[in-house]
């Protein structure tokens, strides 16, 4: 929680000298845990309140992000368990499926540098389950060399820069290496990066490199240095949600379809498989395209035929909750009721009744916090809705 | 050594309105009954297994069993009769003096007045707020489990409501937490196709039945619905009916196959 402030100083040491283990206090019975959950639970709190004090910021909700991944011999450190490239593994096949929990109308791509070259290892796509796999392969690459970060750049700018202009275009740098082997210069590439208004971020396994920083700075990215490992995930986490649009971006409406599945059962070759013989067989089932009624196996997806985006309703539905978020309850004195949410009679050993200013219902702290993190909708309001 | 137990969530629509109910109210009983032994089917299956009833109304919602204690309130002891299983009575008990309060309290101030019936004259249950409830539920629970425990939970939600647009989004956000959760959703639907029961079905990997021929529910409850999700991949059920995914546009709430949508906010025209 401390790391929250380090934005405005510069470094750790020249801020003041906190006494954090004094927020901890013992509760009646001596115990410390009401202490601890209290902090947690301000903690998300005020992460809650303060994405709302940011107001009515443009979310890029359709995201195209590559994660550029040094594959150098730095990444076989033994400094993170039980080196920097199976952490760094473990920690972002949790983050694919988070990311396309949190975004589903996104495309992720993938580039490794190693060598002193940048190679493609996953094109962009919006398949989470590939992108899984793509993760578990890394294993089959193995770590050496040099990394050459402007190579990896440009791969990723050249992939990037014929993105639609309503869509977010995003890099996710991860280094171990201090070093890079770069063609040319690469503040030229750092000046393309923003004008195409590609958000540029960076995690660093190692410590602070300048151009690094000057590159997340120019292109309104963020930049880390991981602490240990919990920071580190807590770090690839910052990119599930959507950021602000970058720069200048077009609101445009876009074509779309939405496929119903396929109710026949004759058999038919999907576009998506075409290319790789392997795969493609004659199967059932699938999504027609409402325009040229090509086959597909699974939404979302671009039309090869007719290049119509395909979606399904439940994506367009799931990308709601970052733009209605579930307005926080108030905090109020502990009265005998019973919880809206689970029945629990309250209050319980936390002494505090949640109220949602809405509807007026009352949760336990439990409840209060799984309907704002994970259910994102009140169901007291959704009667009243009704009622209206 | 792990102890398993499955948690079996059933909503029941105990709205007035339904259709089934206004051609013939003797049905309702039907339906009530099925579902309590149906709820006993399940609670004899393993005596750890855990069953819990939410009633869904027209502006309300209630979970009817298990009842909690409050402070104050003692409740009785419930003696066994004619050996029947006490949980059974319990159960049996609870769920019908609730029902019975529900509909004399309010279902028919309810139904005269205008309040609750959306633009089109339909009276609409509040599904999504008794699914959001049976999720906090269950998450309260997982919470109360101690080292060694593994509970599995589902929810069967028997309605013949119809549905109203206006509670989409509270239904997507429930059906994608339940996923998130390892929760499946199965629908029982005894009136006209409902198509947001049959999407979250699909996205949770719970099974969607109409029932043919209501006033055999009961078989229909146990034949399909009784066995644990790990179990059904060997049983062969009706097949999956073709959902419909289509979105709503904003301007007349009419299902499109092709639309436009915005960038910014992904409404659809």
């Amino acid at each position: 929680m401390a790391l929250d402030d380090t934005e405005g100083k510069e470094y750790r040491w020249e801020t003041g000298y906190e006494k954090t283990w004094e927020a901890i206090e013992e509760d009646a019975e001596g115990l410390l845990d009401t202490a601890i959950a209290e902090i947690i639970e301000k903690g998300r709190r005020r992460r809650l309140q303060e994405r709302r004090a940011a107001g009515n910021v443009r979310l890029g909700i359709m995201r195209h992000l590559y994660i550029i991944l040094d594959m150098s011999s730095s990444m076989l450190d033994q400094d993170l368990k039980p080196n920097r490239i199976m952490s760094t593994q473990k920690i972002l096949e949790k983050f694919v499926d988070e990311f396309f929990d949190g975004n589903p109308m996104s495309q992720l791509g993938w580039i490794g540098t190693r060598n002193k070259t940048a190679e493609k290892i996953a094109d962009m796509s919006g398949n989470s389950r590939k992108h899984v796999e793509v993760v578990k392969s890394l294993n089959n690459y193995a770590c050496g060399g040099e990394p050459s970060f402007q190579n990896a750049l440009e791969i990723a700018l050249s992939s990037l820069r014929h993105m639609p202009s309503h869509t977010s275009r995003e890099i996710l740098l991860i280094h171990g290496s201090l070093t890079t082997c770069d063609p040319g210069d690469v503040n030229a590439t750092i000046m393309d990066l923003s004008k195409n208004g590609v958000r540029t971020s960076v995690i660093s396994l190692a410590a602070e490199v300048r151009a690094c920083k000057a590159m997340s700075k120019e292109t309104n990215g963020t930049f880390g240095v991981i602490l240990d490992e919990g920071h580190f995930q807590d770090l690839v986490r910052e990119h599930i949600e959507p950021p602000p649009m970058a720069g200048k971006s077009d609101s445009s409406l876009i074509k779309m379809g939405f496929p119903q599945r396929n109710r026949t059962d004759d058999p038919g070759v999907c576009l998506c498989h075409l290319e790789d013989t392997s795969v493609s067989k004659l199967a059932p089932g699938g999504y027609a395209c409402p325009q040229c009624r090509s086959k597909y196996c699974e939404l979302p997806v671009e039309c090869k035929a007719c290049s119509l985006t395909l979606v399904s309703a439940p994506h367009l539905a799931r990308s709601f909750l970052h733009i209605f978020p579930l307005d926080p309850f108030e905090e109020i004195d502990a009265i005998q009721c019973i919880c809206f949410g689970c029945n629990k009679s309250l209050p319980d050993k936390n002494k505090h009744v949640y109220q949602c200013k809405q509807c007026r219902r009352r949760f336990c702290l439990d409840c209060d916090l799984f309907l704002h993190e994970t259910l994102h909708c009140c169901p007291g309001c959704s009667v009243a809705s009704l009622c209206k | 050594m792990e102890v398993e137990s499955n948690l079996l969530i059933v909503v029941i629509d105990v709205n007035p309105a339904q259709k089934y109910v206004r051609s013939d109210s003797k049905q309702f009983f039907n339906c009530v009954d099925s579902v309590l032994t149906f709820c006993n089917a399940h609670l004899m299956l393993q005596a750890s297994n855990k069953a819990c009833v939410i009633a869904s109304h027209i502006n309300q919602s209630h979970i009817l069993y298990p009842i909690e204690e409050r402070e104050g309130v003692t409740l009785k002891p419930i003696r066994q009769v004619d050996g029947q299983y006490e949980v059974f009575l319990e159960l049996e008990k609870s769920v019908r003096s609730q029902i019975k309060k529900f509909v004399m309290s309010d279902a028919f101030t309810s139904f005269d007045s205008t309040r609750s019936a959306d633009s089109s004259g339909n009276f609409t249950t509040c599904l999504a707020s008794a699914l959001g409830k049976a999720l906090c539920y269950i998450n309260r629970k997982e919470r109360e489990l101690t080292a060694g425990e593994k509970l599995n939970s589902r929810i069967l939600v028997v309605s013949g409501s119809s549905e109203s647009t206006a509670q989409y989004m509270s239904f997507m956000n429930v059906f994608f937490s339940a996923q998130k959760l390892g929760v499946i959703i199965d629908a029982c639907v005894l009136g006209p196709y409902a198509t947001l029961l049959s999407q979250g079905a699909d996205i949770t990997g719970g099974i969607y039945l109409r029932p043919p021929h209501i006033p055999g529910l009961l078989q229909y409850l146990l034949w399909v619905f009784l066995p644990e999700a790990s179990l059904r991949k060997q049983l062969a059920l009706p097949p999956p009916v073709p959902v419909d995914y289509r979105a709503a546009c904003f301007c007349h709430r009419q299902l499109i196959d092709m639309g436009y949508v915005c960038s910014v906010c992904l409404s659809s025209k």
